[in-house]
């Protein structure tokens, strides 16, 4: 809840840029506001888990409950490794992500090929879009890594996607994919993140699988959820939502990427990724909902405005140029009162409601393209009319049009008696 | 603070608002113009944009504070077919940016026109942007001339710019101002009403054609 406090008062005030976050009254937040924007361009603002954190007695425990569980995994059934990546702390390190990542989602040694080379790939129809979004995923990679160390792993991370759309040419890469994929990259390697992508990406239940459609519609239908989720956790708050009609998109780089694009810190990543690899598709927008919700308190102080709620939502109150959520979020928290809300409302119960408001959305965009036809029919015959004179408008109504022929005739009846020569 | 004066009565938006739609293909710069216009510099690195980002900036015009809100797409089809179609919904006025470099990206200004068309923005003030206009040698740039035949027809102004070099960061704000003061004379746009505020800035709803449903709704 720290976040949620810090600006309370100053929903109102932009500044000089108009920078639409509200700011926070606190003169050292500004300082380090203005100081994180300037790190951006240094990748050390990456904190990747080499960081040293004061690790409570609960993790050091559970440390050797999975080192032990290491040591023999052949004893260890799926249930474990999945209670160790959803409880709390996760699976603590990359050390012990990295094998059990592949235990989670079942796939096995013999499965982790190597990759071939990105010349072989290079004539992929999508090379071009994905080089372009590799190229550009800079922030992502560990702070200080050697300049041809980060271009070989670009390069991997390049070839790991290829193949993917490769091995399945039905599935469409989307903008957001890179940062799923480089998140397995970073963690496993490119042997073992290659089947693991593949897990993710294909097959019944595959959580990325909706992602990778022809259209972006199978998305949207997924992110609708998350306001009838946050319906039967606040009321208030998902009234606040709608009315301010802020739709989904503020979600969609947190659902697309798993938060990888949305978050700072490299150890809430992959301690998410720990959870979603073991939870339910739909979990992710459980934990968007938990997200708003643990920050109602800004939320409700928002103007209700598409634009500023959108902005609110989508960033970080102190970063907040970028896609990016706030440093501080508990996910711990986070997480767990996700799950909670998903233990008491399933998905198949919240689809009347999905529905209602798809129904209730369809029937919006029905009017507004009602509305824009009737505008354009308007300018059109604007157009004509005046292309034709202006003064002729008066003839198209059948009252004016009598009008103007019993004038014509009375006028002309005149004419004719007074000159009657003509008719002679 | 541009907006001090106003804190009164918090929680309501007392500027005039222009919304601006930014779109282009994928990796034309279009988050790294919003960013020079919206923070004064250039952004070191951009990384892919995720369906919609949003910046603004308050401009002044005849003494008049102006919001200039500027919406940020994806550039990668798959986006802007079901889901920026929603930001379309009360835009202002459009900048389409290309890159010179990159003549495919120039090709892809009639599809992006006539998406704009579809959304029955055509009158709204538009412009046509090609940026990166510092990278490569002259040759490696689409010559101004065919750029320019372009907007003629399309009855656009064109803007060749870069959003990497301070020496255009002028060029960069003229983009926007130019939008700006073109929308301020083609009055009435959307105006945020404040029931019961006094004085010379007492506004009100004028006329407006365009839906204002969603956003004067006063909840709290």
């Amino acid at each position: 809840m720290e976040s949620i406090n810090t600006d309370s008062e100053s929903s109102d005030k932009c500044n000089i840029n108009g920078d639409c976050s509200p700011i926070t009254d606190n003169e050292s937040k500004n300082f380090n506001h203005a100081k994180n924007i300037d790190d951006i361009s240094t990748p050390s603002e990456l904190k990747f888990d080499e960081e040293f954190e004061f690790e409570s007695f609960e993790i050091i425990e559970k440390r050797k409950d999975i080192e032990k569980c290491l040591a023999n995994p052949d004893l260890v059934n799926l249930e474990q490794w999945q209670n160790f990546a959803k409880s709390k702390g996760g699976l603590i390190c990359d050390k012990y992500r990295r094998k059990i990542w592949p235990l989670l989602v079942g796939v096995t040694q013999e499965e982790m090929t190597d990759p071939p080379s990105l010349d072989e790939l290079s004539t992929h129809p999508e090379y071009n879009q994905v080089v372009l979004d590799v190229n550009r995923s800079l922030k992502r990679f560990p702070p200080g890594i050697p300049y041809e160390q980060r271009v070989a792993l670009q390069d991997q991370l390049t070839v790991l996607i290829l193949r993917v759309i490769i091995k399945y040419p039905h599935l469409k890469y989307y903008q957001g994919y890179h940062d799923v994929a480089i998140t397995l990259l970073l963690v496993c390697g490119d042997r073992a993140s290659f089947p693991l992508l593949c897990r993710l990406s294909y097959g019944p239940g595959a959580p990325l699988a909706p992602f990778m459609q022809t259209t972006m519609q199978p998305t949207q239908h997924l992110l609708n959820y998350m306001l009838p989720i946050l319906r039967r956790a606040d009321h208030g708050l998902a009234d606040c939502l709608d009315k301010a009609g802020v739709g989904t998109m503020f979600a969609l780089p947190w659902y697309l990427t798993w938060f990888g694009h949305s978050l700072n810190r490299y150890s809430d990543v992959v301690r998410l990724y720990d959870y979603f690899l073991c939870a339910p598709p739909l979990f992710p927008v459980y934990v968007t909902a938990s997200i708003v919700l643990q920050r109602a308190a800004d939320v409700y102080q928002c103007d209700c405005d598409m634009a500023m709620m959108h902005c609110l939502l989508s960033r970080s109150l102190l970063t907040s140029l970028f896609q990016q959520l706030p440093d501080d979020l508990p996910f711990e928290d986070i997480l767990v009162t996700a799950k909670k809300i998903y233990d008491e409302n399933d998905p198949t119960d919240l689809e009347a409601e999905v529905a209602a408001l798809e129904k209730r959305e369809e029937e919006q965009r029905k009017l507004d393209e009602e509305r824009m036809r009737r505008r354009q029919e308007e300018r059109r015959r604007g157009a004509a009319g005046r292309g034709a004179g202006r003064g002729w408008w008066v003839l198209r109504r059948p009252a004016h049009r009598r009008a103007a022929l019993a004038l014509t005739a009375a006028l002309l009846a005149i004419y004719v008696y007074y000159r009657p020569e003509l008719f002679r | 603070m541009s907006d001090s004066t106003n804190e009164i009565i918090p929680g309501l938006g007392q500027k005039k608002v222009f919304k601006i739609i930014v779109l282009g293909d994928s990796g034309v710069g279009k988050t790294c113009l919003t960013y020079r216009f919206c923070e004064g510099q250039f952004l070191d690195k951009s990384e892919a944009t995720i369906g919609v980002d949003f910046r603004e900036r308050t401009i002044r015009i005849r003494n008049e504070d102006i919001k200039l809100q500027l919406w940020d797409t994806a550039g990668q089809e798959r986006f802007r077919k079901s889901m920026v179609q929603h930001y379309y919904r009360n835009v202002h006025a459009v900048v389409i940016v290309y890159d010179v470099t990159k003549p495919e990206t120039f090709h892809s200004i009639t599809s992006w026109m006539s998406e704009v068309e579809s959304h029955g923005l055509t009158k709204a003030p538009r412009v046509l942007v090609g940026n990166k206009c510092d990278c490569g040698s002259p040759s490696d740039r689409l010559a101004t001339v065919y750029a320019q035949r372009l907007a003629d027809r399309y009855g656009m102004p064109l803007f060749e710019t870069s959003a990497l070099l301070d020496s255009e960061c002028d060029n960069v704000e003229s983009i926007f101002i130019t939008l700006a003061h073109k929308l301020y004379s083609h009055q009435p746009f959307r105006v945020v009403s404040v029931e019961g505020e006094l004085g010379p800035r007492l506004v009100t709803l004028n006329r407006h054609k365009r839906n204002t449903s969603n956003d004067n709704c006063l909840c709290s």
